[in-house]
């Protein structure tokens, strides 16, 4: 977005979303709705079951990945030049958000942020060459990708990991244990984080990989509460070249921080769009459902916590169009992302949970709107740096 | 290959629409506007046969300041160009008018193939084809469920109820299609950006050449002398069965002449 004209000393506000978004949005609700719908209708009992049959799931997912990518829609955040359409934070936010808002398992499928499987906009430290042999079958969904960074003795310490990369030839060996790694069971080629500086660690001594599957070995999976369920990667003696280093050696972590905000920004979309959800499904609930002779949201120990929600709902909505705008400005806004990660997903959960209160029994089920949207907000205040985390950076922030 | 499709905006089908008391035209105002779904089929339609074939796509519409949205949709898809006949006087034209409005246009621009969406989810009359291609005095390859142009012929399956009929003309002809014919492609975000930058040409009935007197409201050939709200739907009939239900519906359905 183009900074806003300046007003002496004050810079103009402007709150009004650019009509080439509204367009594209009303695109994308019609490729959610003719497409994803009725495929996400038809799998709804395998959801539900007690044993689902998670290949069908996932091959469900993977033809909305691969027509939302033939359409333009999927890794559209990417740049141009490497088959992206050059959308904007902004506007990714708002598909993540729509896409979210449908309530449908598939349609989170449709877009890659912030789903790692797709295409990392890490790849675009590549050297050009190793850079355009992975990304066009990631942009077009054909193949797909982890991002390896946890393990078993460093989650939230990230710097704390043991998994080393040491120099062998013209490459590098990779050895190293990872766990709780999205899309692993199912990754072509995975971003790996391993020390390469055992003294500097964080500040330089730690370096991001590109790694083919064919270098590492997939461990069990990690059966989560959730509907996504990670696994476990084993590095034994792996070998990458030295043009799969990511950025410069030493410099993994500085590279990742580059995308970080604008990720926070598509997760906390995410969580916005999952709450307008839960709050649209509490609402027609309270409208619908009567007891003691009136619709039950004529009370209000129903309706001001749904009131609540709105407020939440809009809170959560500026703070994430804002901290897009930010990173569309060029801005570096660590605080505002993770106020941004903090912030949506604590209170989408809470937003999910009135919702899950206000349908009573209907709300504990599994067939139910919510109870499946509740339990993976659970897992957003989890990942991906946890509320904790968070709450660490944003305190740092206040200078304590 | 030139291809000029025309399109119309519509209320969206979803809504739930009223006529305004003013004219007793439809509230177009009052409703969320859609390019007629039909249409994003010919649009696609004529995109796939200047793919293959090289060419370009000018959409046509005929309608309100809003309707320029239903042009930017079909040039985000992909048409190169755009017509905007907008005009006051043609408020409320049926489609006896509307036929001879874009006929008017359509005769002093050079095509092989005009193609139509076969009806408006607004009006469902499927007409303005037909009648366009007799002022025109074109082929017309109407309900086309297949489209494929060879030189200067161009040949369709004409969806029937029985199944399909071959129908071929020699271009320029008009071909009007359903949607059994593709899957319309969706606008991407790099489509919408080059759509804004396409041209758009907007023209008055003076700079059409069209008779003002044979478009608008009262030239319409049909009129709506009044109408009302549909009544609320009534409460229905509960029947409590006390051993004698079976009888009590057979009365009721009696009564109602269902049986």
């Amino acid at each position: 977005m183009v900074p806003t004209p300046s007003l002496g000393q004050t810079e103009l506000m402007d709150f009004s979303i650019p009509e080439e978004l509204t367009a594209l949005r009303a695109s994308f609700a019609a490729f959610l709705e003719r497409e994803v719908r009725p495929l996400d209708e038809s799998l709804q009992t395998e959801y539900w079951s007690e044993h689902p049959d998670r290949e069908v799931i996932h091959d469900a997912a993977q033809r909305i990945r691969l027509r939302s990518a033939q359409e333009g829609f999927y890794a559209a955040y990417l740049p141009e030049e490497v088959g992206g359409q050059g959308l904007s934070t902004l506007g990714t936010a708002l598909l993540v958000e729509d896409a979210a808002r449908t309530g449908m398992r598939l349609a989170l499928a449709a877009i890659s942020p912030p789903n790692p499987a797709g295409p990392s906009p890490l790849l675009l430290r590549l050297p050009t060459h190793v850079r355009d042999a992975w990304l066009p079958a990631l942009v077009s969904a054909e193949k797909s990708m982890c991002f390896a960074l946890t393990e078993p003795e460093a989650g939230s310490d990230a710097q704390a990991i043991r998994t080393t990369a040491v120099k062998d030839g013209d490459g590098w060996r990779i050895n190293g244990h990872k766990h709780y790694i999205t899309n692993a069971e199912h990754a072509d080629v995975a971003i790996v984080f391993a020390v390469t500086d055992a003294e500097k660690r964080a500040a330089g001594g730690i370096t991001a990989f590109l790694v083919p599957s064919d270098q590492f070995r997939r461990g069990s999976v990690q059966y989560t509460h959730a509907d996504s369920h990670p696994a476990e990667l084993f590095f034994d003696d792996a070998w990458v070249a030295d043009d799969h280093v990511i950025g410069e050696v030493g410099t993994g972590f500085f590279t990742a921080m580059e995308f970080l905000n604008a990720g926070r920004a598509h997760i906390g979309a995410q969580a916005l769009g999952l709450a307008e959800y839960c709050l649209d499904i509490a609402i027609a609930h309270a409208q619908s459902r009567t007891a003691f002779g009136k619709p039950i949201g004529k009370f209000q120990s129903v309706s001001f916590p749904l009131a609540d929600s709105k407020a939440d709902i809009e809170a959560m909505r500026w703070l994430v169009y804002h901290l897009a705008w930010e990173v569309d400005r060029g801005d570096n806004p660590m605080l505002d992302a993770s106020i941004v990660k903090y912030y949506c997903t604590e209170k989408a959960y809470t937003v999910a949970d009135r919702a899950l209160q206000t349908l009573g029994g209907m709300g504990l089920l599994r067939e139910g709107p919510v109870e499946r949207v509740l339990r993976h907000l659970r897992m957003l205040r989890v990942v991906e740096g946890s509320t904790s985390i968070q709450q660490l950076v944003i305190s740092r922030g206040l200078g304590l | 290959m030139k291809i000029v499709v025309c399109i119309k905006q519509v209320p969206d089908s979803w809504a739930d629409k009223k006529l305004s008391p003013e004219d007793s035209t439809l509230d177009r105002a009052s409703v969320d506007r859609v390019l007629n779904e039909l249409d994003e089929y010919a649009v696609e339609a004529a995109l796939q046969l200047t793919e293959a074939h090289g060419g370009d796509v000018t959409v046509l519409t005929m309608g309100p300041e809003d309707a320029a949205e239903a042009l930017r949709r079909a040039l985000s898809m992909g048409a190169d160009a755009g017509i905007h006949l907008i005009d006051d006087g043609l408020s409320g034209t049926d489609a006896v008018g509307t036929s001879y409005a874009l006929a008017q246009v359509l005769q002093s621009r050079e095509f092989d193939l005009v193609i139509f969406g076969s009806e408006s989810t607004d009006a469902r009359m499927s007409v303005v084809p037909a009648m366009v291609a007799e002022r025109l005095s074109l082929p017309q390859l109407t309900f086309a469920g297949k489209v494929e142009v060879d030189g200067g012929t161009v040949r369709i399956q004409r969806v029937t109820d029985y199944g399909y009929d071959e129908v071929e003309a020699s271009t320029p002809a008009l071909v009007s299609v359903v949607e059994k014919i593709n899957e319309p492609r969706y606008p991407s975000f790099k489509g919408i950006m080059a759509a804004k930058k396409k041209p758009v040409e907007k023209l008055t009935l003076a700079d059409a050449g069209i008779d003002a007197s044979q478009v608008g409201l009262a030239q319409a050939w049909s009129a709506v002398d009044s109408f009302a709200a549909r009544p609320p739907r009534e409460k229905g009939t509960i029947v409590e069965d006390g051993g004698d239900g079976g009888a009590k519906i057979a009365e009721f359905l009696s009564t109602q002449k269902f049986i």
